[in-house]
Order: structure tokens, then C-alpha cells, then sequence
């Protein structure tokens, strides 16, 4: 079960007001729009639950998990050096590897501990870890966050309005609840990459112009 | 399988041939290739490579081991992978690069014989690809896919219904040199990145095999100062 206490160190990390700058990030949305792949409300859905599903979600949930189970530094440095590997694109090195060089930052300065930069979910997991967070509501919330700032993404790039936004987070809730429960189990065997479309998007929008999001 | 090797200017040429057409229920292939020190070595296939429909409960087994020595480069060129409805493939490419080695990797792959409407409704594919600088994790691709393939094809962010799909990464300090004119010569369902100044990725996809090769050809004829082997031509 998840204490008050833990709830809201959760609520902390994984809000959009933690200063990682990740309102500067659309992951490729960017161009998805751009390019006429996501036009409204059902495809920017549909959009979304691929990248969670079959792309960066579910595979960050295991890099999450796997750094959340890590016993040394050395075993951290190899999975946060396999999730670069992994990374489709630039600008995906680039959204994770800034979001959590200043998550490890912020809290290293808040209440201390190491502060050796790692890729977002690396970093999430390696402090759920040490701060003796359950995994899954962990995962749950990053999945979440992930999502909800790509609606936000969308809310600035295309027609949506906020109640369509909050319409399309209700729908993909159940979709980041599953996937944490999945990577609980999961290893970095498990890894699987079929967002083809999205990674193309996300080499794509290098160059974009003009753009307003940095990846 | 067998493997026939030429001496071009400058390089070894091997051309693998699977005598059996292809790898069904059971198979297990492997090629361990090494170029040593200061060593060009170009890998192909004669023809594509077909994962027939399995005939049991036991997957076809790839297993593809390269290593670059110091100063060497190693080119994995295999022609398509060609997916059949009800196979069962599990491939692996392992590349080891000593610090100093080269690499340029291709994998082309389709996802059924669309040209006689063919469509992977219940298929299975597992492919990964390793590679290592020096021990360290340099690039992976994993990907496993059950069930109805062309239903995730299909999907948006997945395929947006394409039937072909390739990877090329080039390990090599002139990468960056390569970024700016390939990306000239991509069509939007197609990308490529700069990871690091010495590594650039693509991802491809197309309609089918033809429209992939039409996007391929001058990508690979660039990547290897129009060297490809004549097989690919046929």
C-alpha cells in the first residue's frame, strides 16, 4: 500500500511542476501533428496509446523497474547505458537524458544522495528505490506523467480543448495502470520497440521548422 | 548454408547462401564473422531470406555474431528478411566493435508476401540487435511481435499499415559527414538521426519490399560509396 507520505513525494516528482522543463518535450508529437498523422481527439488517442504500449511507455517502465531493482552503481550505469542504447533517436536521448540530469539534480539538493546524471526513468527508479516507494504506483505515475505531458503538447499544437485533453488521459489511465503492473515482473529482456512511426517522427522533427517544442 | 567469398579492392566479400531457401520450425543458423585488425570484411546474402511457416512448436533460431578488431569494418548487408504467414522466427545480431572499428548494418525486413495479398494474421517475430563499443552498449533494437502482425502494423505510431521495415546504423566517425544529404534522400516515413558524431540510425518503412528498396538502394549506395554487391542488383 502506498502511504500519504509516499503518495505525496510521488505527487512531487511526477507533477508538471517539478522543474525538469518537461512542457518543453512532445517526443516527436510535434511532427506526428505536423505530418497529418494526428488531426483530433480519437487519433491523438490512439497516437498516444501506441507510444505507451508499443513504444517509449511500456519500455521506460522497464528501465524504471530495472533500475529500481539495481543492488550497485555499476548495475545502474549499464541500465541507464542500455536505455541510451535503446533510444530510437537524438532527440529522445536529449528529453530524457535533460529531465533527468535535473531531476537527480533537484534532489540531490533537496535531501541529498547521489547526484551522477541518468536518464529520466533510470533516475525515477533509482530514487523510488532508495526512498522505499512501492514500484507500481511509481511506474503508474510516470506512465501518467509521460502522457499527461504530451497532452498537454497537443492542447498548444492542434484543436483539442481542455475537456477533449482530459477526456483522452481518462481513457489512457487504465492503459498506464496495466503497464505497471506488467513491468513489475518485466526484465530488460523484455524490451520491445514497435513504434516505428513514432521514432520516425521523432528523428523527423530535428528538422522541423518552424516548431516550438525542443524535441 | 554455405558462403562464398571475393576479394574486391581493399575488402573480403562474403555472399551467404541459405541452400534451404529459408528457416522454418527447428532451424538453428548462425554466422560468426570476425575482421581482424585493420581488416575490411562485407557481409551479404545471395538472395532474401524467408522465415517459412513453422512446422512445429519450436521457433527458427538466428543467431549472427560479429566482431570488429581495431582499425577493422565490418559490413552487414543481408538482403530482406522475408516474414511468411505462421512463421516462427527468433534472430539475434550481436556486433562487438574494439574501440577504433567501423560498422555499417542493414536489416531490411517484410512483413508477409504482400504482392500475392498475403497478410501475418497469426505470425511470431522476435529480432534484437546488439552492438558494443568496446563491452559498452552502443546501439539496441528489440522487437517482438505476435499474434496479428499486420493488425499492429496497421496502427498508427506503429506502421500506419506499411508492409517493410528497415534499420541501417553506421558506426564511423565520418557519420555526421553522411546525416545532411541522407535525410535529402528520405521520404516522411522514413528518418535518420546523429546519436553521436561517429554514430548515425535510420528507420525506413514503405508500402512493401519494392518501395522499401526504392528508398534503400540510394542509402546503402551512399553509405557505401556505391559498392553495394551485385546481388543486391538482381
Amino acid at each position: 500500500m502506498l502511504t500519504e507520505t509516499q503518495a505525496l513525494t510521488l505527487a512531487r516528482w511526477l507533477s508538471p511542476a517539478y522543474p525538469v522543463g518537461g512542457f518543453a518535450y512532445s517526443h516527436g508529437l510535434e511532427t506526428a501533428i505536423a505530418d497529418g498523422h494526428v488531426t483530433d481527439e480519437a487519433s491523438l488517442q490512439d497516437w498516444l496509446s501506441d507510444l505507451l504500449e508499443h513504444g517509449a511507455g511500456r519500455n521506460d517502465a522497464l528501465f524504471l523497474a530495472a533500475a529500481f531493482r539495481a543492488t550497485d552503481d555499476a548495475e545502474l550505469a549499464r541500465i541507464d547505458a542500455t536505455a541510451r542504447a535503446f533510444a530510437a533517436a537524438r532527440e529522445r536521448v536529449i528529453e530524457a537524458e535533460r529531465q533527468g540530469a535535473a531531476f537527480v539534480r533537484t534532489e540531490a539538493a533537496v535531501s541529498g544522495g547521489p547526484d551522477t546524471p541518468l536518464l529520466h526513468p533510470v533516475a525515477i527508479g533509482a530514487r523510488a528505490a532508495r526512498h522505499g516507494l512501492p514500484l507500481r504506483p511509481t511506474v503508474a505515475l510516470y506512465l501518467h506523467g509521460f502522457m499527461a505531458n504530451l497532452v498537454s503538447a497537443a492542447l498548444r499544437l492542434m484543436p483539442l480543448g481542455q475537456t477533449g485533453g482530459q477526456r483522452v488521459q481518462i481513457a489512457l489511465a487504465p492503459l498506464c495502470e496495466r503497464l505497471a503492473a506488467e513491468a513489475k515482473t518485466g526484465t530488460l529482456d523484455d524490451l520491445s520497440s514497435t513504434s516505428f512511426l513514432g521514432d520516425v517522427t521523432a528523428m523527423r522533427h530535428e528538422t522541423q521548422q518552424p516548431r516550438i517544442f525542443a524535441t | 548454408m554455405r558462403a562464398l567469398f571475393a576479394r574486391r579492392p581493399g575488402r573480403v566479400e562474403a555472399i551467404v547462401l541459405n541452400t534451404a531457401g529459408g528457416a522454418t520450425g527447428g532451424d538453428a543458423f548462425s554466422i560468426a564473422a570476425e575482421a581482424r585488425e585493420g581488416a575490411h570484411l562485407r557481409l551479404t546474402t545471395q538472395a532474401a531470406e524467408r522465415a517459412y511457416r513453422a512446422t512445429g512448436p519450436a521457433p527458427a533460431r538466428i543467431r549472427n555474431r560479429l566482431v570488429a578488431r581495431h582499425g577493422a569494418r565490418i559490413d552487414w548487408l543481408p538482403q530482406e528478411t522475408i516474414l511468411y504467414e505462421g512463421c516462427d522466427l527468433d534472430r539475434r545480431l550481436t556486433l562487438d566493435l574494439d574501440p577504433g572499428a567501423r560498422a555499417l548494418v542493414v536489416e531490411p525486413i517484410i512483413f508477409g508476401r504482400t504482392a500475392m495479398g498475403e497478410r501475418l494474421r497469426a505470425a511470431r517475430f522476435r529480432d534484437r540487435i546488439e552492438i558494443r563499443r568496446d563491452g559498452a552498449p552502443l546501439y539496441l533494437d528489440a522487437l517482438r511481435l505476435e499474434g496479428d502482425i499486420a493488425a499492429h502494423l496497421a496502427r498508427p505510431a506503429v506502421a500506419n499499415g506499411a508492409g517493410a521495415m528497415a534499420s541501417v546504423i553506421l558506426a564511423d566517425p565520418s557519420a555526421e559527414a553522411h546525416l545532411a544529404p541522407i535525410r535529402a534522400l528520405l521520404p516522411a516515413s522514413a528518418g535518420a538521426s546523429l546519436m553521436a558524431p561517429d554514430l548515425l540510425v535510420l528507420r525506413l518503412l514503405a508500402r512493401d519490399g519494392h518501395a522499401l528498396r526504392a528508398t534503400l538502394l540510394p542509402v546503402l549506395d551512399r553509405l557505401t560509396g556505391d559498392t553495394l554487391p551485385a546481388s543486391w542488383r538482381l
